[in-house]
Formats: structure tokens, C-alpha cells, sequence
């Protein structure tokens, strides 16, 4: 087996991780609260029965799967598990171009089995009430709006990974932690504006598991996911680049 | 500096380096020399060996308890 391919479905492990923990945990979120009533049109289930506490536990959910991924794949794939982030480090010429096809073709198919394993493992309600934790604009915020959350999220993750794992000068083996905490407040703020992907494989995953087992069919807002993180990704790398330069 | 190992027997011999990892004196019979391997990377970059290593020397003692 190749060192590339090796990597890739190292890629593989880490994405589908993120996505059975994460987007399960949303969609376990609505499944919990599926009959609650909802005090307002914004809310959609996520925060009837806890408030801002719904979006924390989800959060913490990625927190950990976030962490638990880079610490275990880390070294051997760089542990990407977005997109986002790989096209941002090719984009500062951190990545090889001929790796950054195989990587986001892993991201994306770890992505899927994470939803279809999560659909397996929770039942078909998952899929009709949770909606394998899709993301989609929340009622009463537009296509552009939700894309600018996304933007200034996916800002912030990798502001956060140029500065604490890029940079040579950050301290060591903290990286895990405060890249999963990071991700985790991020969605405490804007989950209920955008879903809070920062993430085109996050998003693909239950949506292709939605698509194909028979639930909602949310492809019109796939670019708000995968414009809004790559824009964010590589102004985040640049930008701190620039800031950094000596 | 001598042989510890050796004066432990006895003998009188020269040391010619130092464990680097219980400190003391050795000879060449007492001593193991070994190549370390060297990782570059972490996350998050893919981590790969380098092909260069670099040498270290322990008693027989401390290799022994490390090769447990």
C-alpha cells in the first residue's frame, strides 16, 4: 500500500469519526426533542428542551470527535478531515497538489459511510426527524447570511490551526485540544444560524445519507458549505501569513 | 574517568563515553552504540522519517532495560 493511499484512508477514518460523533449528535438532539413545543419559529427542536445548552452538548460532541481524530491520525495523514483545510494549506503551498484530490475524495467518502453508519446504528428516525444532522440556513436567515457565518467560522478554525499548529513557534501537543474546543464554540454561536458546518465534508455526508434513505433534499444549500469554508479557510491562511511574516 | 562496570570486576579500563541515559563511565566493551530514528511533522502535516538518524550511546545495563 502507498504512503499516499495509506494516508488517505487514514483521511477516511478521521472524517467518518467527526461525522458519526458530530452530525449523530445533532440528530440525536432532534430525536430527543421530536413532540417538545418550540417557543419560536427560529427554533427547530435543537435548544427546546435545553436552550443554548442543546448547541453546547452538540458542540462538545465535535469537540471530542475533533480531538480524539488528531490525536490518533495526526502524524500519519495531518488529519484534515476538511476540505476547507486541506485547500487552505495547498493554497499557502503547504500541500502537495497531486495529494489534495485523494484527500478530500477520502474526506468526502468517510463522510458518507460516518452518515450511512449513524443511519444504521440510530434507525430510520434518524434520518426523517434528525436528518443525520444536516445543516441548512435556520428559519429566517438567507442564503448569503448563512454563507457569512460560515466564511467568519471557518475564519476562526483555521486562524486558530495556522496559529497553534502551523506556526513553528506554537507550543507542542496542544493542537487536538484547542483545535476540538475551538470547533465547539464556534457551533455554540452560529449553529443556530447555519448548522455551523466549516466543513463541505461535515455537510456532504448526511446529505448524500439523506438523499439516498429517503429524507430531506438539501442540495440547494451545498454551496453556502462549501463556498463559505474554503473562502474562510484561505483568508485565515493568508491573512495570518501576513501577520506572522518577520 | 574509568570504567564503572569494569571497576565493579576489578579491572582498571579507561572510559571512553558516557550512557546518556544512567550517566556513567564506560568502555567499549560495556558500552552500545545505536542508530535513533528522527521524525519531522505532526498536525497538521503528515509526520515522516527522516532519512538521516543519529547515534547514541548507553551501558549494556540501560539497554538491556530498554530493550524490555
Amino acid at each position: 500500500m502507498t504512503d499516499l493511499v495509506r494516508r488517505s484512508l487514514a483521511e477516511l477514518v478521521g472524517t467518518f469519526i467527526l461525522v458519526f460523533f458530530g452530525p449523530g449528535a445533532a440528530a440525536i438532539t432532534l430525536m430527543i426533542a421530536s413532540g417538545a413545543s418550540k417557543p419560536n419559529e427560529f427554533n427547530i427542536g435543537i435548544g427546546a428542551l435545553g436552550g443554548l445548552g442543546d448547541w453546547l452538548a452538540i458542540g462538545l460532541a465535535f469537540a471530542f470527535a475533533i480531538t480524539a481524530s488528531i490525536y490518533a491520525v495526526g502524524k500519519i495523514s495531518g488529519c484534515h478531515i476538511n476540505p476547507a483545510v486541506t485547500i487552505a494549506l495547498w493554497a499557502t503551498k503547504r500541500f502537495p497538489t497531486n495529494e489534495v484530490l485523494p484527500y478530500i475524495l477520502a474526506q468526502l467518502v468517510g463522510a458518507a459511510l460516518g452518515s450511512f453508519a449513524f443511519a444504521a446504528a440510530a434507525g430510520m428516525d434518524a434520518v426523517t426527524i434528525g436528518g443525520l444532522g444536516a445543516t441548512a440556513p435556520f428559519p429566517g436567515i438567507s442564503y448569503g447570511q448563512a454563507m457569512l457565518a460560515e466564511i467568519i467560522g471557518t475564519f476562526l478554525l483555521m486562524f486558530v490551526i495556522m496559529g497553534i499548529a502551523v506556526d513553528s513557534r506554537a507550543p507542542q501537543q496542544f493542537a487536538g485540544l484547542i483545535i476540538g474546543l475551538t470547533v465547539g464554540g464556534i457551533i455554540i454561536t452560529i449553529g443556530n444560524i447555519s448548522g455551523s458546518s466549516l466543513n463541505p465534508a461535515r455537510t456532504f455526508g448526511p446529505y448524500l445519507g439523506d438523499f439516498l434513505l429517503g429524507g430531506i433534499n438539501l442540495w440547494n444549500f451545498f454551496p453556502i458549505y462549501v463556498i463559505g469554508p474554503i473562502v474562510g479557510a484561505v483568508l485565515a491562511a493568508f491573512l495570518y501569513d501576513y501577520l506572522a511574516k518577520e | 574517568m574509568k570504567c564503572y562496570l569494569c571497576k565493579e570486576q576489578g579491572k582498571d579500563t579507561d572510559a571512553v563515553a558516557i550512557c546518556i541515559v544512567c550517566g556513567m563511565g564506560i568502555c567499549m566493551e560495556h558500552l552500545v552504540r545505536e542508530e535513533t530514528e528522527l521524525w519531522k511533522g505532526d498536525y497538521p502535516f503528515p509526520a515522516k522519517k527522516l532519512k538521516r538518524t543519529i547515534p547514541r550511546i548507553v551501558c549494556v545495563i540501560c539497554h538491556e532495560a530498554m530493550e524490555e
